[in-house]
Parts: C-alpha cells; structure tokens; sequence
C-alpha cells in the first residue's frame, strides 16, 4: 500500500507538474506572440502611403474620374461639393518613426509618421499640417487606419474651394 | 529376546488364556492361595462372562453379512461428482484485492486526469491567432491650435467608417 500511495502521490504531483509547465509555455507563448507584435515596429520596414491632394468646390463642375471609386467623397460632409479636382498625388514611403514631408499647394506641410503597427495589423499615424517652422495650424492629428483605408483632413481654403487632403496607408492592400 | 512379563501383563495373559499351561497353573495356584486373589480373581471372571453375553447380544442383532453386502455395493457403484456449494469468497481475501483495484483505479484516474489537464491546456485554442481584420480609420488623439475644428465619420465603400478631419480655416493665403 505505501508504494500505492506514492504513486498516487507521484501522479498527483505529476499533473500538477505538466499543468505548471503547460500554462508556462503557453504564458510564454502568448509573451512571445505579444513581444512580436509590439516589436513590429522596429522590425516593419517602410510602409507606402498615398497622399490625395483634391481641391473641392462648390461650383458645379467635373469630378475626376480617378476618385469615383472614393465613395467616401460623395457623402457628407464632402456631398456639398460639386467639383473636385486633383491637384497632386504623391506617393511616399513611411518609415517607423522618421518624418515623411508633403507640400501642399497652400505652402504648408503636410508631416506624416508611422509610429506603430497595431497588433490588428492597423497603422498608427501622426499627422501634423503647418507652415515651415509653424506650428499653429493643425499641431497634431494621431489616427489608425487600415490599409487601403484613408483618413481625411480638409477644411483648409484654397482658391475658392477647399483642400481635401486624403491619405492612404499600404495602398495596394485596398479592399476597395 | 523375550523379555520378563511383568505382573500385571501376567495376570493379563492369564486372564485371557495366553499363558503356557505350566504357567496358567502357577498364577491360579498364586490367586487361589491368597483370599484378595481369590476374589479378584472372580471379579475377572464375573467380567469376562458379561462381556461375551453383551458381545453375543450385539452380533446376534447385526447382520454382518447385510452389513457387508451394502458396503460393498456402495463402493462399486458409479462416481457422482458432489456438487460444491457456491461459496463466497472470503472477505478477507477480497477486500484487500478490491481496495487495491481501488488504488490502482485512482492513480489510473490521477494520470488520465493529469493527461487531459495538459492536453487541455496545451492544445485548448488561446486568443486566435487571427485577428479579425478591422477596416477604417479613426481619430485617436487631435490637436485644431488655434482653429477649431470637427471630426466627422464618412461611410467607405464597403462600409467602414472613415475618418475626416475638418478644419475651421481662418487663415488665408501664404504668409
């Protein structure tokens, strides 16, 4: 019976055992998923990103054919526009943490930077617009998207209309 | 050798009519010539004849040869196997085999669940691996300066919802 016991015993603490070390790898497993996409960042090389510049009136005119398929631009609040027009497409490349710069055609900037990728596979972007050495405008401007997705910032005047600043991250990704 | 009989084994010889002639006279001569002798001697007597009227009484009430003829049609008739009674097993043979089986059983059940507990959690689907994929964009965190401004949310074409950020621009024109 005492060698029974100790089996039993053994058993007992065997499962404890596998049990431990079972979650532990699976802790372990989950640390090293979690490390891996929060060291995405270091390890994501350059992202391509699209910049629309689209000039937007309220005069009846053309739509560029080019961004019919921008279906967002038909919708409020872009619906009161009835022209649009594209003044630039720069394409760039986001790299994590570095500065990438778009002029517009006002003479401000436009900075874009890729800060992360988030662990849904979106980018984290900062945007700021301003004028060289200003910083009044629009100082900061962080939002996610997905790839293909854009984020718009217009408002700005501009020969009688109004700047649509569209921007694209991983454009070929687009589900559109 | 023949060794010397005792007294007794004589008297007992004599009693029984095994002594040699010469010697059955010598032991009569030797009871009859004392009065405790002669008495005992009677007393013998009177015992042997009752016990062969009891020993004829006894033979002539069994028939000895019945008695034979049944012994031995019994020891020529056919072998009947006897069946043995169902016994149970004795307990104290069983308890300990059973309490073992017992035992055994349980460090059985101890491994199986240790098993299932590692497999469970070694083979029980965590989060998934896949993310669902969420499309759009969205504001996180802005800054208008010294404008103001509003954030809208505009519909993509498959749905999602797309960020805009509108921009009360006051200023105008280069500086």
């Amino acid at each position: 019976m005492s060698l029974i016991r100790h089996l039993l015993v053994i058993a007992v603490l065997l499962g404890g055992a596998l049990t431990s070390w079972a979650s532990l790898t699976s802790w372990a497993s989950a640390q090293s998923s979690s490390l891996v996409k929060s060291d995405r960042t270091a390890s994501t090389s350059s992202v391509p990103a699209e910049v629309l510049v689209v000039l937007a009136k309220e005069e009846p005119g053309e739509i560029d054919p080019q961004l019919k398929k921008l279906t967002a631009l038909r919708r409020p609040p872009f619906n009161s526009f009835r022209s649009m027009k594209i003044l630039s497409r720069p394409k760039l490349k986001l790299t994590p943490g570095k500065d990438a710069l778009v002029s517009l055609p006002n003479g401000r900037r436009m900075k874009l930077t890729l800060l992360r990728v988030m662990p849904d596979g979106r980018y984290k972007v900062k945007a700021a617009i301003n004028r060289p050495d200003k910083a009044d405008y629009l100082p900061l401007l962080q939002v996610v998207a997905s790839a293909g997705d854009p984020f718009f910032v217009a408002g700005q005047t501009y020969q009688g209309g109004t700047l649509v600043v569209g921007v694209i991250v991983d454009p070929k990704k687009t589900a559109q | 050798m023949q060794t010397p009989k005792t007294e007794d084994e004589k008297l007992q010889m004599f009693f029984d009519g095994e002594l040699a002639p010469e010697e059955e006279a010598a032991v009569r001569r030797s009871l009859e010539g004392s009065p405790e002798g002669a008495a005992q001697l009677r007393e013998w007597e009177q015992l042997r004849e009752a016990m062969k009227s009891v020993s004829a009484d006894w033979a002539g009430e069994i028939d000895s040869d019945a008695l034979f003829a049944r012994i031995e049609g019994e020891l020529s008739a056919p072998v009947v196997p006897i069946e043995q009674p169902k016994q149970e097993p004795p307990v104290l043979r069983v308890v300990p085999g059973r309490r073992e089986r017992r035992v055994w059983g349980g460090v059985a059940t101890g491994f199986a669940a240790a098993a299932a507990i590692f497999l469970a959690v070694v083979a029980w689907p965590g989060k998934p691996t896949t993310v669902p994929v969420v499309r759009g964009s969205e504001v996180l965190e802005v800054d208008f300066g010294s404008n103001t401004g509003t954030i809208f949310e505009v519909e993509g074409g498959a749905g999602e919802s797309l960020a805009v950020v509108w921009i009360d621009d006051e200023e105008v024109g280069l500086p």
